[in-house]
């Protein structure tokens, strides 16, 4: 066998796919630390009669639906922003989509400190059960993820700028594209496991 | 089947990118490897006077006790001790064991033994290495906090490890810098699935490559999917300590709404249980290989080998409950999990007889890497028998928490893994470092480890059958103990055995990588894998041209072979007879 004609030709197929295989393996392991937050939730659902415990009140749905609201449309921005940016438009027109992503993302940031300020207000500790524990840690967790998710947005801020869209441009709108829908797919989850039901 | 062309960093020229913030595999192998000997060099210590406190209770302890306890005149005291083996175990697991086997032999043997010129992602490798370190500082530095280290034991389980348990920051920092060791393990992981998905040379396919791979990259995969269910554990252990949440926190959950640390165990073992075959997968690989290689033979069954480290991966997945036994669990569940830990015995046996198959009626050559090999085979099989007595539920009740798990798991995480990584340490010596280290000194060291472990290892058993618990400061305070101090203080002796004989191993490392002679043949150990066709130490970018496989890893005494010599590199055409 010649070397050259195993060795993909288009080094850029190559790259794609390490990448998309690396990135299943980084969503794997992402979604572990989730499910095992969801069994620790569902194992306290179980054991208790009464949901939520202790007496307590569901937690009002004004705030994790605006939130719900500013993450599903920040997804939507950022497909809009990923197709025109691979179907070569120009920065002006592909840049406002991401920067509106980004603005989403910090609206969603927003209604996230409004939640647990008004939580607060109503006498709503993370310490005074398990109910209450369950809420806040996992809407920190989300958070402190969400962060991580925007500072990866805005690192493509430059990577928009420039001028030619290589294999390398393309992995990285690919992967931060993927981390943020996948942290869309955990918040309507939690909404929903959580907030809702 | 290398999917792209790497692309190649230019040749370091400054020593802090050359031998600090290297992106080369080689050199990240070994900082992992010095990381993990200075690791296992302090948990041995911490070893050595656990074993201390138990065999002389009330004596000072030789040489550093009068600086360490001044308050006490040298003798450990119990909160210390608590501390002593909680850290031991921690330090063992994660900063000695993984470091050694995944860190520095999945980085070294990954992309030489499988063709390519360095991992897929470099740049994550090297930051792999680094967040390793900034946790062992997080780690270490736990034990100069005012009330000391984390002392709930290595399961941490609450609510010896919640505030009231535990009320220093040494617990919280134990749970932070277990979790940047998880992420740190985590980046290796996608780093090692990736590349041996993607970079094989051409012509290798997963059957073509050598058990070492199989199990580095079975380990990967546990770890890339479990780590961050511990991650999960620690963070909410962090939360209830920091900002008082309510996970862990004893009380009944179905009627006040509170915590339950059970919860916690249930966390932790479903990683903990997948985390001891993270640890002795590369071992049972490296093995493999080792054995058909000094045995002169294709490893016997390699397939059914591959195969059923595989299956072992996948029901290592599935059995977590039975170190939970004793948690009030359901009948109908502890018996599910006892019948799917006893279905591991099948594959377990496939692979040991294959062992056993290899060596058979091979010309079987006792350099120092097969000792420890042969070694692996030794306690590995007394520690796999032992578990099934902890396995099975009616005898386990009697057995829970006592030294016989503390020997079982000794045998098979401590004892094998640490025979395997010196096995490892040997047999890659030439290609890491250009050096064979002394084969006297080696025989020497293999034999006084082996004699100190057993009587360590094998004595822990017998007085766990008596009836000793674990985590006893003084177990002979109890009447129905006190026969066993002359056991104990045999235990602790072969310890010191133990311990000391590492003194010749550490000598001799350190000696032949700073003022060894150079070996000069690039092939000592005349073996036909990848990484022996380049010279050694294996140079800058691995391979001048990516070799092309024609033949599986173990082509020894094959008698179609075409040259003459007893063995074919996997880059020779094997002749069909």
């Amino acid at each position: 066998m010649e070397r050259t004609a195993i060795l993909h030709s288009d080094s850029a197929e190559g790259k794609r796919l390490v990448s998309s295989i690396a990135m299943i393996v980084v969503l794997v392991s992402f979604s572990m630390l989730f499910a095992s937050l969801f069994l620790g939730y569902s194992y306290f659902r179980i054991t208790s009669p009464v949901w939520p415990p202790m007496g307590m009140d569901k937690v009002e749905l004004f705030y994790p639906t605006l939130s719900t609201f500013a993450i599903v449309l920040s997804s939507m921005t950022f497909m809009i922003f990923r197709a025109k940016y691979f179907g070569g438009g120009d920065v002006k027109k592909t840049l406002p989509w991401l920067l509106g992503t980004i603005a989403l993302g910090l609206g969603f940031m927003y209604t996230q400190f409004s939640l647990w300020a008004d939580l607060k207000s109503k006498g709503f500790y993370a310490s005074s059960g398990v109910f209450q524990s369950l809420v806040y840690s996992f809407t920190w967790i989300h958070a402190a993820h969400i962060v991580i998710a925007l500072l990866a947005l805005a690192y493509l801020i430059p990577v928009t700028m420039k001028k030619e869209c290589t294999i390398t441009e393309e992995n990285k709108v690919n992967n931060v594209g993927k981390f943020w829908h996948f942290l869309d797919v955990i918040w309507l989850l939690m909404y929903f496991i959580i907030f809702v039901i | 089947m290398a999917f792209y062309e790497q692309h190649i960093h230019p040749k370091p020229t400054t020593f802090i990118s050359k031998y600090i913030f290297s992106y080369d595999h080689k050199v990240i192998g070994k900082q992992f490897l010095w990381y993990g000997i200075l690791g296992l060099g302090l948990g041995g210590i911490m070893a050595l006077m656990i074993r201390w406190a138990l065999a002389f209770p009330g004596e000072a302890f030789p040489l550093i006790g009068q600086f360490m306890f001044p308050e006490t005149g040298g003798v450990i005291p119990p909160d210390t001790y608590a501390m002593l083996f909680t850290m031991h175990g921690t330090i063992m697991i994660f900063y000695a064991i993984t470091p050694i086997l995944i860190g520095a032999f999945g980085n070294f043997c990954i992309p030489l033994m499988i063709g390519c010129r360095d991992m897929a992602f470099p740049l994550m490798n090297m930051l792999s290495f680094w967040l390793a370190v900034l946790s062992a500082v997080l780690l270490v530095g736990s034990l100069f906090t005012p009330l000391g280290a984390a002392a709930g034991g290595w399961t941490a389980y609450p609510t010896l490890s919640t505030l009231i348990g535990s009320p220093g920051v040494g617990q919280t920092l134990w749970a932070v810098a277990i979790f940047v060791l998880g992420i740190s393990s985590t980046m290796g992981a996608i780093n090692y699935i990736t590349t041996v998905i993607t970079l094989r040379a051409p012509g290798m396919g997963y059957f073509d490559m050598p058990l070492t791979i199989w199990g580095l990259w079975l380990t990967a995969i546990l770890n890339a999917i479990f780590l961050p269910v511990l991650g999960a554990g620690g963070l909410l252990l962090v939360f209830d300590r920091v900002f008082g949440t309510q996970f862990f926190l004893a009380g009944a959950a179905a009627t006040s709404g509170t915590g339950d640390p059970v919860l916690f165990q249930h966390v932790f073992w479903i990683f903990g249980h997948p985390e001891v075959y993270i640890l002795i997968l590369p071992a049972w690989g490296i093995v493999s290989d080792i054995l058909s290689f000094f045995s002169r033979k294709p490893a016997f069954g390699a397939k059914a080998t591959a195969l059923s480290m595989t299956s072992i991966t996948i029901l290592s997945t599935l059995v977590y409950g039975h170190h939970m036994y004793t948690t009030q669990m359901s009948p109908l569940l502890t018996q599910t999990f006892m019948t799917l830990t006893m279905t591991i015995s099948i594959p377990s046996a496939i692979f040991f007889a294959n062992w056993l198959g290899t060596i058979w009626k091979g010309s079987i050559k006792f350099d120092t890497p097969m000792l420890f090999s042969l070694g692996v085979v030794f306690v590995f099989g007394l520690g796999g028998l032992t578990g099934l007595y902890l396995g099975t539920v009616t005898t386990d009740l009697y057995l829970h928490d006592t030294y016989f798990v503390v020997g079982h798991f000794h045998y098979t995480m401590a004892a094998s893994v640490l025979f395997g990584s010196f096995a490892a340490i040997y047999f890659w010596m030439p290609k890491m470092f250009g050096k064979m280290l002394n084969e006297t000194w080696g025989k020497i060291h293999f034999w006084l480890t082996m004699l100190g472990l057993n009587g360590v290892f094998f004595g822990m058993l017998f007085v766990g059958y008596a009836g000793m618990h674990r985590r006893l400061y003084d177990p002979f305070v109890y009447d129905f103990l006190q026969k066993l101090v002359p056991i104990n203080t045999f235990i602790t002796w072969s310890a010191i055995l133990m311990g000391l004989s590492q003194i010749i191993f550490v000598v001799n490392f350190v000696y032949v990588v700073f003022w060894g002679k150079e070996e000069t043949d690039p092939n000592p150990w005349k073996v036909g894998t990848l990484e022996w066709t380049i010279p050694s130490p294996a140079p800058h970018y691995n391979f001048d041209q990516i070799p092309v496989v024609k033949c599986g890893p173990h082509e020894l005494g094959n008698p179609n072979l075409t040259t003459d010599r007893d063995f074919q590199y996997q880059t020779e055409e094997l002749v069909e007879a």
